[in-house]
């Protein structure tokens, strides 16, 4: 993770034991939290309508005291699972450290490998809250449930036995607040590009037997600024899996075609076995889609062109703010203004999403600063003044900030009480015109 | 708490003799007229054996254990020779669990249920090993152990143990006021051992409080569970430990030690000739 000092006023991403909801976004997958009572309900509170099949405080917990501390819980992790077993119906279970499980250093990698032969689906992951955020964690589990569960059942499952299978690892379930509609939308249109998909979280997902089947696929599809990249190394070395990296979220019509274009590259590359022709059909519609809700969006810019906002704020992940950026630039006219990545994003891959990011314009630069401490971030907004009416995207802490500067507010981070989410997405073409409906819905309830 | 009640704790490298050092010292209290508390605090629970006559005692932990941290100080506390209170914080098995912990919540629950009486003249907390994290630096924290004596001898990693520990108490002296009144040498009759151990004393800014010289006569007691002087308190090793009483209860040297640098350490044992006696010894 990227080094910083002092305290930090706003995170906006949660601890490693945040990572459980990677968990309970798998469908009839049980997080067991060998921790105290309260981070499940921390976690819980802080992602919105998080708790799934079995998450935040309905989670199975060993509820770890001052006795467990003392004399290690390593018998109380074991009732917890036998007790789990008993009364929960689940496909698999990822058992999860707290700070005090890691700082006394129970081990429990042994209890869960006596499960482990009894031929339970169960992993353990050591995820105690002061190793790393929940950015980093999530790779973690996923490379846990790989290597404790998935590898078991290589032998139904040859690596890169299916040509036009691909596992896709793009939006971080929950963090994420869009990534159930997003996996959707990534999902319907690598469909359309004729791949077989892999989105292993979210009701799209087939679950447990999905995961299964990820050595199956021939090859990964990462959309992440640098979250999710240590699961394609080693799905990489493990089965010998490429991957082509997306680097930022492609929203609307340049990005998302420069995206399918890139996987479909890729996919001939790796010899996928797909129609071309039929892909670029299905680009073309799309497109075509896409371009003519734009057209009909330009009678009202022009109407609208001096009460709508003309400049943005973003405060997300470096994901969201490098995409959100490209698209509010080309294909909305507001111009992105100082953006705000407060992902802790590491120092190493800061060059090239500043990269990837000075590629939208040769005429406009956008200002992205990383910052983890979205309080400090917003100070720098306070200060700042520009012209025209402006717009703040960014989580629900922002929308005070908002009021003050006298800005428009959309919701499209975490965390967000202020915003119910549940299927949309900000993902592909749709994703782009639902962004623009959301961006001008709350201009125009401000519209005076 | 009674602040009258002088609150020490003995510190030293495992194995150096502290529990047989303490036990004895306060037996050497007791018989005084000394009021005498032992706290032990080592996993092993071995701390107060001597003075008990026996290893048969139910620790602090094994009660947060079994029912809770409802503990009934009776159940605890047991008296031993010359009516010196034993407790025994005990501990997690060896391997798992934090023991550290277990010495903050042992000696937390000792302090909830009074067990701290303004009877007594001094409390005595019998610390396992180095102070290897919070836990065992416990003793030493605010309002706890005000002297601290380090048990050593005049071998190598003995002084090294007694060094670090020192770091610990320069560590917290500021803030909890923690003082060194000394060190106990419990001779291993290694050539000038009395000689190094004064320089090493006066390096670290504190005293060598006394030589206790070795005899054979501790492990004939040790083997009958009892301190020297119960077992024979005739013999010259028993008033070898009422002297160290004295010592300790007539002491008023307590300074904040100066921890050396691991060269200087080195240097003083080789000015001493403890390299030239101990070739074969490898670090």
């Amino acid at each position: 993770m990227a080094k910083f000092e002092g305290y930090i006023e706003q995170p906006r991403f949660s601890c490693a034991i945040g990572a459980l909801q990677s968990v309970v976004a798998i469908p009839k997958a049980v997080p067991i939290l060998h921790s105290g009572p309260g981070c499940g309900d921390m976690v819980a509170g802080f992602f919105e309508r998080s708790k799934g099949y079995a998450g935040g405080d309905t989670s199975p917990c060993t509820n770890f005291t001052e006795r467990d501390v003392v004399f290690g819980g390593a018998e109380k992790l074991r009732k917890i699972i036998k007790n789990s077993y008993k009364v929960l119906e689940s496909d698999l279970q990822v058992v999860m450290t707290g700070c005090t499980g890691g700082i006394v250093g129970d081990d429990i990698e042994s209890v869960v490998q006596e499960f482990q032969n009894e031929g339970k689906p169960i992993v353990a992951v050591d995820t105690p809250g002061f190793k790393c955020n929940n950015y980093v964690s999530h790779s973690n589990v996923v490379k846990a449930i790989i290597d404790q569960y998935v590898e078991l059942h290589e032998d139904d499952n040859p690596a890169r036995s299916e040509a036009n299978t691909v596992n896709l690892f793009a939006s971080l379930p929950y963090q994420d607040p869009f990534w159930k509609g997003n996996l959707r939308e990534y999902k319907r249109l690598l469909e359309g590009l004729g791949l077989k998909v892999h989105v292993l979280w979210g009701p799209e997902s087939g679950g447990v037997s999905e995961w299964r089947e990820i050595p199956r696929a021939n090859f990964n599809i990462l959309v992440s600024p640098w979250y999710g990249k240590p699961i394609v190394d080693h799905l990489k070395i493990k089965y010998g899996q490429d991957y082509t990296w997306f680097h930022s979220i492609p929203i609307g019509g340049n990005e998302t075609e420069k995206f399918l274009r890139q996987v479909l590259d890729f996919a001939v590359e790796k010899k996928a076995g797909i129609d071309k022709k039929k892909a670029e059909q299905f680009i073309k519609k799309e497109i075509d889609a896409y371009y003519e809700e734009i057209d009909n969006l330009a009678t009202f810019l022009l109407e609208f062109r001096y009460g709508l906002p003309n400049h943005a704020h973003i405060f997300s992940d470096a994901g969201y703010v490098v995409g959100i950026s490209k698209f509010l630039l080309h294909e909305t006219g507001v111009v992105p203004k100082e953006v705000y990545a407060i992902d802790n994003t590491p120092e190493k891959y800061q060059q090239d999403i500043l990269a990837d990011l000075a590629s939208t314009s040769d005429k406009k630069v956008i200002p992205l600063r990383f910052e983890p401490d979205a309080g400090k971030a917003q100070n720098e907004v306070r200060q700042l003044s520009h012209k025209g009416r402006g717009i703040i995207l960014g989580s629900g802490w922002d929308k005070n900030l908002a009021r003050e500067k006298g800005y428009d507010f959309l919701s499209i981070a975490v965390p967000s009480p202020v915003r119910l989410v549940m299927t949309t997405n900000y993902v592909g073409f749709s994703g782009g015109l639902r962004l623009i409906e959301d961006i001008y819905f709350t201009a125009l309830q401000n519209y005076s | 708490m009674n602040e009258s009640i002088r609150q020490v704790a003995i510190y030293g490298k495992g194995g150096i003799g502290k529990s047989t050092t303490t036990q004895n010292l306060t037996a050497g209290l007791a018989e005084s007229g000394k009021k005498v508390m032992v706290v032990g605090c080592d996993p092993k629970a071995d701390s107060t054996r001597l003075l008990l006559g026996t290893l048969a005692q139910k620790t602090v932990l094994d009660t947060l254990r079994e029912e809770g941290d409802d503990v009934e100080l009776s159940s605890i506390l047991k008296e031993g020779f010359m009516g010196t209170k034993c407790v025994e914080s005990g501990g997690p098995e060896p391997g798992v669990g934090c023991a550290g912990r277990g010495i903050i919540t042992s000696i937390g629950l000792l302090e909830q249920q009074g067990a701290y009486t303004d009877d007594l003249d001094y409390v005595f907390y019998d610390v396992l090993g180095d102070v290897v994290c919070g836990g065992f630096a416990m003793p030493m924290r605010e309002g706890k152990a005000k002297e601290i004596y380090i048990v050593a001898s005049g071998e190598m990693m003995a002084l090294y143990a007694a060094n670090n520990i020192s770091k610990g108490i320069a560590k917290y002296a500021g803030k909890s006021g923690v003082r060194l009144g000394g060190i106990i040498c419990n001779s291993r009759n290694v050539d000038r051992e009395k000689d190094l151990l004064r320089a090493f004393s006066k390096e670290l800014g504190t005293q060598l409080i006394y030589f206790v010289p070795r005899n054979n006569i501790v492990q004939r007691a040790e083997i009958n569970r009892k301190t020297v002087i119960e077992y024979d308190p005739t013999s010259t090793q028993a008033d070898e430990y009422r002297q160290l009483a004295k010592a300790i209860d007539n002491n008023d040297m307590f300074t904040i030690p100066t921890p050396m640098t691991q060269e200087r350490l080195e240097h003083i044992l080789l000015e001493y000739g403890l390299m030239d006696s101990l070739k074969d010894y490898v670090i």
